[in-house]
């Protein structure tokens, strides 16, 4: 178990004036058998009016609106996370978790991961109806596989288009192995979270087996133990977006520029 | 009963009907295009005692279908016990996650429903398809009873037909059951939809606001709409005519214009309803209408009252075998497709066409079902002063408010074409009153 303490910060800056914005946040690490949150501190500036809410994965949102012209918009989330209390989630039941067999826009396999998952099938010498081990397996071949290349790919590029130019980032690791998972039939979702050391946002899966969702960080092939703060899940990056926001340009698009600083360092 | 006695007023009241704005909008090639909505005066004419029967039926599966809702997106029992296969759940279209352990005000899901149906020759019912999302068409049998009662008062005192004129206080108790404080308003797309006479005119006859998606806004956790002076007024009920991917930017479609932002996260703190619930389309797609039967003796423990058109799911594998060879007689429905489109009579097919579709069919077996062709009765219609027989449908509006309330009346569609099955508004067919008789 480990004491973390975690500052979250995104500033955004429009080049023209934007109006009108609402927004949805997803930004707050809530309490579950794995970790325990505390002294949660946030801020979202500008705002006229904000609520909490949630989503229909178990996600803590926060919403609200700001409808004068501004350039900036910041969200700064603060607070202590109790990581590694237990070792798996357990929320739901195999009913509710079969939702997560169907691959979804980004998750989609195309003709290279179809191609890929045959060659892992062959490589995998374990028995079938071993999840775990399969898992674990079709991790470690991924991780070697393929590259981790910073800012190779957007938000919004589908696991099929990640894994066809051979690098991605986190994003695009976590979608690669959700679509292989799938195509196995296994439940799995995207979660969206820090970690330890990490100064960026991080993505990893979480699989269900025998009642227990598994967490597992492709792109460091590691078993998920007390170093990972979650922040929010669902079937892929859609689900968990930090930020979703729509507004209006005041004379024309507005483009945006996206700040993101993280920091998770031990308690003392 | 003399059912051709309004025939010599045809001329003027279609002539009202245009003037009122009794029109049916429909987008082809991408254009929009405006037309009328062609009424005919001969009323399709339902007994008491037959009608009493159908009022049974459509109540039993209309509070099935509701029930079926609820359990989907909280408990899934009726997948657990494996009376319906997950995949047509959250494979289908109509299955939204966001409407996952989101309980609507009072537990109901499906307030207004347009439950089509059809009259064998042999002059039994069966159920065409349901309609939970945003069915329309209500307003088109009240307008014409008011006109026609107004050409000929006496047709209406020398007949005992029931009063179809209460739907607006119907809609109205079905409004305030979910009401969760505050005003209701009919929320339109606009003027550019193919329905926008109703939204008019069901909240001129009901009470409510008719708003557009910019005159309501979202503060402090509830729904306000603002008025002329901008002053803000609280709502409590929205009966809204717009789908749901468009209802709501920040929780379905990013792109929509035309929805309220966060009005979804106000609705899932119970501070407004919302009618019909989304994620209705869960229990609609023509793939869970096969289920429909099953799932009245599940939920409620009944035999289905009203019968299903005999139907086929290519998904399981002895009714792939049958459909295949029974090709020829059967009609196929795309599941996802709606309002005439996507149903294909395989005994209009070429060879090749047929050769396509059976491929098609046994790669995607689950987007698809087959039923037998029911051989519906024909109704008159008088055509260019002739009196003609033409195929018709009807479609019932069922009601939950506190109780499950079916309006005495219906609109009953024609196609104008005799060698069609299809009788669509959107495909240019027709309609009717649907006299309900008293006694």
């Amino acid at each position: 178990m480990k004491h973390l303490c975690f500052h979250y910060h995104m500033q955004i800056d429009f080049d023209i004036p934007v109006k009108d914005h609402h927004f949805t946040l997803k930004c707050l690490p809530k309490d579950s058998r794995r970790q325990h949150i505390e002294k949660l501190h946030y801020e979202v500036f500008p705002n006229r009016f904000i609520s909490r809410s949630g989503d229909s994965f178990g996600n803590e949102c926060i919403y609200g609106v700001y409808e004068d012209p501004h350039k900036e918009f910041l969200i700064d989330v603060k607070g202590e996370a109790l990581c590694g209390l237990k070792e798996y989630e357990t929320e739901g039941n195999r009913t509710d978790a079969n939702f997560f067999k169907y691959q979804t826009a980004h998750t989609v396999p195309g003709a290279n991961i179809e191609k890929y998952h045959d060659e892992l099938i062959r490589r995998f010498e374990g028995s079938q109806d071993r999840v775990r081990e399969k898992a674990e397996f079709y991790m470690k071949c991924l991780h070697e596989d393929y590259e981790y290349k910073s800012g190779s790919t957007r938000i919004a590029t589908t696991a099929e288009e990640a894994f066809s130019q051979g690098c991605g980032v986190c994003q695009d690791f976590a979608h690669i192995f959700l679509s292989l998972l799938r195509m196995e039939k296994i439940p799995c979702r995207y979660v969206t979270g820090m970690l330890l050391g990490e100064g960026l946002s991080h993505a990893w899966i979480e699989y269900f087996s025998d009642g227990l969702w598994i967490a597992l960080d492709p792109t460091n092939e590691k078993v998920i133990s007390d170093e990972h703060i979650k922040i929010a899940s669902g079937r892929d990056y859609s689900d968990c977006r930090i930020n979703q926001g729509v507004f209006m340009g005041c004379d024309r698009e507005a483009k945006q520029d996206q700040q993101i600083c993280v920091s998770v360092e031990e308690c003392v | 009963m003399d059912t051709r006695e309004l025939c010599r007023y045809s001329g003027s009241i279609n002539e009202l009907l245009a003037r009122y704005g009794v029109r049916f909008g429909i987008y082809k090639n991408n254009t929009f295009k405006e037309q009328l909505f062609p009424f005919d005066t001969i009323p399709r004419v339902i007994g008491a005692e037959e009608f009493a029967f159908l009022e049974k039926g459509l109540k039993q599966r209309v509070t099935a279908l509701n029930l079926f809702i609820k359990d989907i997106y909280h408990e899934k029992q009726i997948i657990q016990d494996g009376i319906v296969p997950e995949e047509f759940v959250y494979a289908g279209s109509g299955y939204l996650p966001q409407c996952e352990k989101v309980m609507p005000p009072k537990e109901i899901y499906s307030h207004i429903s347009g439950i089509d149906l059809v009259q064998a020759k042999d002059k039994s019912w069966y159920i065409l398809e349901d309609n939970l999302r945003v069915p329309s068409g209500a307003s088109y049998p009240m307008i014409a009873r008011d006109l026609c009662r107004k050409c000929s008062p006496q047709t209406f005192r020398n007949n005992h037909i029931e009063d179809n004129r209460n739907y607006a206080k119907l809609l109205r108790r079905t409004f305030d059951n979910v009401n969760t404080g505050g005003h209701t308003v009919i929320l339109t797309p606009g003027r550019f939809n193919a329905a926008y006479f109703e939204h008019s005119f069901l909240a001129e006859q009901t009470g409510a606001h008719l708003a557009s998606g910019h005159e309501l806004m979202v503060e402090n956790d509830h729904l306000y709409f603002i008025d002329y002076s901008g002053k803000k007024e609280r709502i409590g009920a929205v009966y809204r005519r717009i789908s749901d991917d468009y209802l709501d930017p920040m929780n379905f479609k990013e792109e929509s214009l035309i929805g309220i932002p966060h009005i979804y996260d106000v609705y899932r703190k119970g501070n407004v309803a919302l009618l019909n619930a989304p994620g209705n389309g869960v229990a609609d797609d023509k793939g869970i209408y096969y289920f429909v039967p099953k799932m009245i003796k599940y939920y409620l423990g009944e035999d289905a009252i009203l019968k299903n058109a005999p139907t086929y799911l290519p998904y399981y594998p002895e009714d792939m075998e049958y459909v295949l060879k029974n090709f020829d007689d059967l009609v196929i429905k795309d599941v996802a497709e709606a309002g005439g489109y996507g149903v294909v009579f395989a005994n209009k097919m070429t060879a090749a066409e047929k050769d396509e579709f059976i491929t098609l069919l046994k790669a995607e077996p689950r987007r698809f079902i087959a039923q037998e062709v029911i051989d519906f009765i024909d109704i008159e219609i008088m055509e260019q002063g002739e009196y003609v027989p033409r195929k018709a449908d009807l479609r019932a509006f069922v009601l939950m408010a506190d109780e499950p309330l079916v309006w005495k009346s219906g609109l009953t569609r024609f196609s104008r074409n005799p060698d069609s099955f299809i009788v669509n508004s959107s495909q240019g067919g027709g309609f009717k009153d649907t006299w309900v008789l008293s006694q």
